[in-house]
């Protein structure tokens, strides 16, 4: 278990990176839809099972939702 | 120890967006990583070992980890939502009232 | 070259910060166990004044449901001001909806959908969910309607005025509940002997489940609401249907 929260906590951190660097939007909510899912799988792995559940419905859900509906509605390509 | 080490980066990651990024969309997702930097937070600390906060998984109250955490980060999940949804809502009408989303264009005491 | 030096003067400050609260936090003290304080007392005292299995549930509902109010009037005044922001006097449509294959499959999967959240929202005493939990799955089924069906086939499923009719009848049960309260036992939000069955079943736990059956409303409703508002409208008058 050791090496798998040590792998998670990695890619955790790169996701988050990642999330903040792209000119275009659509990429960047992609990342952001990873991060919460690597964060779901690591609440699992401290034993929150209520927290994990709640994390999977409004992280990736909910919030990738309401970024897409408001990204399709503004012009693009004004970067950073 | 990695716990707070993952934990101040992330600290880093979201100030840094927040601050320093010029496009909207970036400051609210800056936001949201904060946030979540410190639900992780929260839980990763309370790990003892033990088992769910149940009693048909656990006999006795011995070998439990702590109910108190989980049950106020559930109630900050809900409300960085709601919050992040009224932020959007907010950078809709302004795209739609001057025509840029970008912080930069956004000088209204130039002339 | 001003505005560089700015940003690099950013930076080393974040990274400072990043450094001042790692140090702080290495310097608490080490974790002390289960043997004092308020954890302690919920642990070995919460089956029996609340009477559910699920520990996190009764923190939420039974000891700090104040606070859980608190959390509905947060998401109830979000809802307010997207809804005062956005709203439309006329009748929107969206698209069309999407392709055969994908309005089939979804039409055979979305009532064990609404099946699983109304099972997650009514056991949360005995397993992992809740009230919140399920509710937001239930926002989710409306998202499936507005983006596979088209806003249009959303509207006279469940118009807006009956999802406000469902949020606001939520959060008056909850209030009910509580004034119940003062008016059988003396304090707010105390837990009734409505629900009394043996402990483990469905029917046991005081006045969690509808607690929780409220609480599941009131958060889909909203949320629904706030999703339907923020999609994008054109009055394409060829593609509503006219009855």
């Amino acid at each position: 278990m050791q090496i798998l929260e040590f792998l998670l906590l990695i890619f955790l951190v790169l996701s988050a990176v990642m999330a903040v660097r792209f000119d275009e939007e659509l990429i960047s909510i992609i990342f952001l839809s990873i991060f919460s899912l690597i964060l779901t799988a690591l609440y699992m792995l401290y034993k929150a099972a209520d927290v994990a559940l709640a994390e999977a419905v409004i992280g990736a859900g909910l919030n990738t939702a309401i970024f897409m509906s408001a990204i399709s509605q503004i012009r693009h390509g004004d970067s950073d | 120890m990695i716990n707070n080490l993952v934990f101040s980066i992330l600290i880093f990651i979201g100030l840094y967006a927040i601050y320093i990024k010029r496009n909207m969309i970036k400051i609210v997702i800056g936001l949201s990583i904060l946030e979540s930097a410190v639900f992780f937070w929260v839980i990763a600390t309370n790990d003892n070992g033990g088992k769910l906060p149940f009693y048909q998984v656990a006999q006795n109250g011995i070998e439990m980890i702590d109910a108190l955490p989980q049950a106020l980060t559930l109630t900050g999940i809900v409300i960085g939502a709601s919050t992040t949804a009224l932020l959007l809502t907010f950078i809709i009408e302004l795209d739609k009232f001057t025509g840029t989303h970008n912080l930069d264009n956004l000088k209204g005491l130039d002339d | 070259m001003h505005k560089n030096f700015k940003k690099i003067a950013a930076v080393v400050v974040f990274i400072l910060m990043g450094i001042a609260f790692y140090e702080n936090f290495q310097l608490m003290p080490a974790y002390k166990g289960l043997g004092e304080g308020v954890s302690n007392y919920i642990i070995h005292n919460g089956l029996y004044d609340t009477g559910s299995l699920n520990l996190i549930t009764a923190v939420l509902y039974d000891y700090r449901a104040f606070d859980s109010l608190g959390e509905s009037t947060v998401i109830f005044g979000a809802v307010s001001g997207i809804v005062l922001i956005l709203s439309r006097k006329m009748l929107p449509v969206s698209s069309r909806g999407l392709s055969f294959i994908v309005k089939r499959t979804l039409g055979i999967i979305t009532p064990f959908i609404a099946l699983f959240s109304i099972y997650v929202i009514t056991h949360g005493h005995i397993s992992p969910g809740g009230g919140f939990q399920g509710g937001v799955i239930l926002a989710s089924i409306s998202i499936i309607f507005i983006v596979i069906y088209g806003s249009a086939f959303d509207y006279t499923m469940l118009s807006p005025d009956k999802k406000t009719f469902l949020e606001t009848s939520g959060a008056l049960t909850f209030l009910f509940i509580g004034f119940l309260g003062i008016a059988l036992d003396g304090v707010f939000l105390n837990n009734l002997n409505i629900f009394n069955g043996k402990i483990g079943s469905l029917f046991s736990g005081g006045s969690i489940p509808i607690i929780n059956i409220a609480i599941g409303l009131k958060v889909g409703a909203g949320l629904a609401i706030i999703f339907y508002s923020m999609i994008q409208k054109t009055l394409e008058r060829s593609w509503v249907n006219h009855d």
